[in-house]
């Protein structure tokens, strides 16, 4: 039975009682007028903007979601830092790696995408106590960005990792770039600690989760940090893998409980209950990261203004016909 | 008779006889008993329809019926304002017969009405499985994928409601949105233009155009499209836009003019203070300052505006800013 004509509309009422009108506030309207004004401000007239990826593993894809909602709203970013899976994200974006590509790049990641984290290597690493090599991490990185050094990325770029030997966290801002990404991934208790430099590298992550300190380095003014931390609480760890990521994961996650306080501005998709190697899951990182930064855009573009204000004054108080 | 011929003289009489009567012989017409029902919803008489739709009424329908009763008195709920009661009819309509695309596209609806997009997404897409040019759960998809800022699956999603209906202006002024949230201004001025071919007296797609010409660096023509707006009846929205946009144009005079009509119309209005503000920065940074002092306020729970204010006061009011300005 075709539905009668009142039914049809009743129906159509439904529907036209989503439709919006333009934000005519004055809130939304004053925001809009001077995010135009910052997005199109000299750079002496703006805070040196930092984004900071934070460490996270397959997690960390969400921070791909994230810069694609930056990127859409033309967030202006100068510099980026990033720890493991924020440093292998953020070294895409710094090198402008396009986002369709990185979208594509995160949705076929594996849990042995780019190492030799196989099933048979496992049993070998805990059979015969060798840890395994990340060179195939390397090698997928430079699939990517080539053999580009720091100096030749669009964007200054530092990543982060750790000496295994004293603790220290050891900043990359020059050399090969794909190197310097692969120690900062160098996932401790698997792979071998990556001789480079005079030092014997790992993750991290383990000393420097979110790598604030590192944006601010590369001269970051006002830093906008993406966390992809656990929620180890909910995790039942059952085998030797399990046990290793919870352990890091509590660590991270103490780690990070201070290093939020130095960012500015955070964005923290809600992937805590995806496991550091549940590759099954990455879409829904990737979208977590895309819903959670939508959110918080106007947030983040309210708290940039407002960092601006003091360098946009002088400029506004100069001449009244400089608006640009 | 043999059996065949009595066969193709049945086939003869019955073939041409309309649907509803073909099995006249073994019961009740298709959708008859809702007939009197569903005058009534055309009426108006919501209540009487919920009284109608017994418990003891439906258990006598049949499939088709059945299932129409349960939108009926889904919607009657929901036209007596009681969504709660109306998402119920449809989770049960829905479950008793699951590929019912009005009844999945109803309760869709509801569950993007009250937010709860992630089981709202679901239920669109399933719908879409037993309909795909449905352009309702098209227009669903399309705003929950914007809302949660997947703004090229929403873009996606227009255009395919759009290819269904190219006649609901309101859509095309949704589509313009997204587009220009996608710094797309040419896309969306397209858009607009289908929009008030269909409604011409829309003020709401010439506010939206006005963005998209200052998308575009065209001030004069986003400020001549407001100006368009508030002649077909825009609100104090308009002048807001106006006195803020006079000001990137590099007209701070005229500006602090449309401020005070602003300010005339809706006092202590944020934007009209800001633009006076602006106005007298260059010359007295203290008379700027006391300007926004009513509005400013560094509470971080402040509204936005608030905390401009008393950004721009602190930058206004610094020492070396007032020694600047008073020494000889």
């Amino acid at each position: 039975m075709r539905p009668p004509a009142a039914l049809a509309l009743v129906f159509l009422a439904c529907a036209s009682l989503a439709r919006a009108a333009p934000d005519l506030s004055a809130d939304a309207l004053l925001r809009d007028h001077l995010w135009r004004e910052v997005r199109t401000a000299a750079p002496d007239r703006r805070p040196k903007v930092g984004l900071v990826l934070s460490a996270g593993s397959l997690r960390g894809v969400a921070h791909v979601g994230v810069i694609r909602v930056l990127e859409d709203a033309e967030f202006p970013i100068d510099v980026v830092a990033g720890t493991s899976m924020g440093a292998v994200v953020g070294s895409f974006y710094a090198g402008g790696v396009p986002m369709a590509k990185m979208w594509s790049i995160a949705k076929g990641l594996r849990v042995d995408s780019g190492n030799n984290l196989s099933a048979r290597r496992l049993i070998s690493l805990l059979l015969f106590d060798r840890l395994l090599s990340s060179a195939n991490a390397e090698r997928m990185i430079r699939r990517t960005l080539g053999s580009r050094t720091f100096a030749q990325l669009l964007k200054p770029f530092a990543c982060v990792s750790m000496d295994i030997y004293t603790g220290e966290a050891i900043i990359f801002r020059d050399g090969d770039v794909a190197t310097a990404v692969r120690a900062s991934m160098n996932l401790p208790g698997i792979f071998e600690p990556l001789e480079y430099r005079h030092r014997f590298l790992t993750d991290g992550g383990v000393v420097d989760y979110i790598p604030i300190d590192a944006a601010r380095l590369l001269g970051a003014q006002w830093t906008l940090a993406s966390v992809t931390e656990t929620d180890f609480t909910a995790a039942r760890p059952k085998s030797v893998l399990d046990a290793l990521e919870q352990v890091i994961d509590i660590r991270g996650s103490y780690l990070s409980r201070e290093q939020r306080k130095q960012a500015d501005f955070l964005i923290e998709p809600p992937v805590g209950r995806i496991g550091m190697f549940d590759s099954q899951r990455i879409p829904e990182a990737l979208d977590k990261g895309v819903i959670t930064a939508a959110r918080r855009l106007p947030a983040a573009e309210e708290s940039l203004i407002l960092a601006s204000i003091p360098l946009l004054e002088p400029g506004w108080a100069a001449d009244p016909r400089l608006f640009r | 008779m043999s059996h065949c011929a009595a066969l193709a003289l049945a086939t003869a009489l019955l073939a041409p006889a309309p649907a509803a009567a073909w099995w006249w012989p073994l019961g009740p017409a298709y959708g008859h008993p809702l007939k009197p029902i569903v005058a009534l919803e055309g009426e108006g008489h919501f209540a009487a329809v919920l009284d109608a739709l017994s418990p003891a009424f439906l258990q006598n329908l049949r499939p088709n019926d059945l299932r129409d009763a349960y939108l009926m008195r889904g919607e009657s709920f929901e036209a007596l304002n009681r969504p709660d009661a109306a998402l119920g009819e449809y989770q049960l309509g829905v479950s008793l017969f699951p590929k019912s695309v009005a009844l999945l596209v109803h309760e869709a609806s509801l569950l993007h009405r009250d937010e709860l997009d992630e089981h709202a997404l679901v239920l669109f897409q399933r719908a879409l499985v037993y309909d795909r040019k449905n352009w309702r759960a098209h227009l669903g998809l399309a705003e929950i994928d914007r809302r949660l800022g997947f703004l090229d699956r929403a873009v996606t999603q227009y255009s395919l409601a759009l290819e269904e209906d190219p006649y609901d202006a309101g859509v095309w002024r949704d589509d313009a949105e997204v587009l220009l949230a996608r710094r797309e201004p040419e896309a969306a001025e397209y858009a607009l233009g289908r929009a008030l071919d269909i409604d011409p007296k829309s003020s709401d797609a010439h506010v939206l155009l006005a963005f998209a010409r200052r998308a575009q660096d065209d001030l004069p023509g986003a400020l001549a499209e407001l100006d368009a707006a508030a002649r077909l009846g825009a609100g104090v929205g308009v002048l807001r836009a106006k006195t803020l946009w006079l000001i990137e144009a590099g007209r701070p005079a005229d500006a602090a003019v449309e401020a005070r009509v602003l300010l005339a119309k809706a006092p202590g209005d944020p934007a009209g203070l800001w633009a006076l503000a602006r106005a007298a920065l260059p010359s007295s940074p203290s008379r700027a300052a006391e300007i926004l002092a009513p509005l400013a306020s560094a509470d971080p729970e402040a509204p936005f505006s608030a905390r401009a204010a008393a950004a721009l006061r602190k930058a206004a009011l610094r020492p070396d800013r007032v020694a600047a300005k008073t020494s000889p």
